[in-house]
């Protein structure tokens, strides 16, 4: 890959770049989703 | 909040993070938990079929110690330490899912209440601090450090505020390290004081929020009293964890008037920059759960899930406590650390007690 690619490349990935935080609550709420969609049902403790 | 010494920091996850590369750590941190709680069962099950007493020790406690004893004894392989820190991600699913457990009025008035002490512990800790580390002819920044760390968030809120205001890398090590061993210690020492006073479930876990300064541990020392005590720790601590953005913003405010930190052009940005997100997610599952979006049996099903990822936290807080990294960071940081902790966390115990006498928590 070329130096002007790879610039363009992180750049790219840049933008959807996400903090650790952001990521924890997207998939809490994901997994909230599903329960409330019935796809996950009756998790165990 | 949480970090280590010894792990690498995880740094912001993008999408080509290869996945792979993050699954031995997490699998040993499943193991570790899942092995903490087998061991609370069949201990449980052995007293009740022999008729005998043993005391019950919680999975947590059992997670944290197999955590500690590998991490203290055997050099954990590179592969695991991606993976091993996750335990940071699973900690803040674990807290947004706890918000099913509340209902919003409780965050509210609990909030509230813990918004007061809050405000007080704050004031007093960042005072406390200041003032020993002066005593202790300690470098200003590291005394900087040291209080934002003893009085909001612990790592998270040093390593906020460590770009904020400048310090170098040695002071922030020192920092985190004497952070890091409190948190260790307070682990064991809370929930003892805590029985010895015979305080109450919602006592405890305010007092644990306000005085425990990371949040995994903070976490782990409320639910080692009781899966209350757990729930009410969490609440007060993510109260104080919504503050790091005001604290870092007035310390890089001072020490930029002082001609040693950057200048601080647009404060909103930098506030909402600092600020934990994981708080509002929190907020909006409690929303969810009060606006009756899940059955009796949903909020079951998203306890447990919050369970199993704290379940994660406790074997990762065991695995990135090495006791020897830390003691290599040098005596009198952690001197004034232990004196300002063991003072925050009286200080803040009359506040508990005397809130509890008043709004009976």
């Amino acid at each position: 890959m070329s130096e002007g690619n790879e610039k363009k490349s992180s750049a790219i990935w840049g933008r959807f770049r996400i903090s650790l935080d952001v990521w924890a609550v997207a998939s809490a709420l994901a997994a909230a989703l599903l329960v409330r969609a019935g796809v996950l049902k009756h998790i165990p403790w | 909040m949480a970090d280590s010494i010894a792990l690498p920091r995880l740094r912001p996850i993008s999408p080509q993070l290869h996945l792979f590369k993050l699954l031995p750590g997490i699998a040993l941190l499943a193991a570790i938990g899942y092995a903490g709680k087998l061991l609370e069962q069949n201990i449980s099950r052995y007293a009740k079929a022999h008729h005998t007493v043993i005391p019950n020790i919680e999975y947590v406690l059992w997670a944290i110690v197999i955590g500690l004893a590998i991490s203290n004894t055997v050099k954990i392989p590179d592969a695991f330490l991606p993976g091993i820190a996750t335990y940071e991600f699973w900690l803040k699913a674990g807290i947004v899912l706890l918000g099913a457990r509340f209902v919003l009025g409780d965050v509210v008035k609990l909030g509230s209440i813990s918004l007061v002490l809050v405000a007080l512990e704050l004031a007093l800790a960042i005072a406390l601090m200041t003032w020993l580390g002066r005593l202790f002819k300690l470098r200003p920044k590291l005394s900087s450090l040291l209080a934002i760390g003893s009085s909001i968030c612990g790592v998270s809120a040093i390593i906020a505020a460590k770009g904020a205001i400048d310090a170098d890398d040695e002071d922030s090590s020192f920092a985190i390290a004497a952070i890091l061993a409190l948190g260790a210690i307070a682990l064991f020492t809370f929930p003892l004081i805590g029985h010895w006073l015979g305080m109450s479930d919602h006592a405890y876990g305010m007092w644990a929020g306000l005085a425990v300064d990371n949040t995994a541990e903070a976490t782990a020392a409320g639910a080692l009293y009781s899966d209350a005590a757990g729930k009410i720790a969490v609440l007060a601590k993510t109260t104080r964890n919504a503050m790091i953005g005001f604290v870092v913003l007035g310390y890089a405010l001072h020490w930029a008037s002082a001609g040693q930190a950057k200048t601080i052009s647009n404060k909103a940005s930098f506030l909402w920059q600092k600020f934990p997100k994981f708080v509002l997610g929190f907020l909006l599952i409690s929303l969810l759960a009060t606006a009756h979006l899940f059955d009796k049996e949903q909020l079951t099903s998203l306890a447990n899930l919050s369970r199993w990822a704290f379940l994660l936290t406790f074997a990762g807080v065991g695995l990135r406590t090495n006791f020897r990294e830390m003691t290599k960071q040098g005596i009198r940081p952690f001197i004034v650390g232990a004196l300002g902790e063991v003072a925050i966390a009286s200080l803040t115990l009359v506040l508990v007690l005397g809130a509890n006498r008043v709004f009976h928590l």
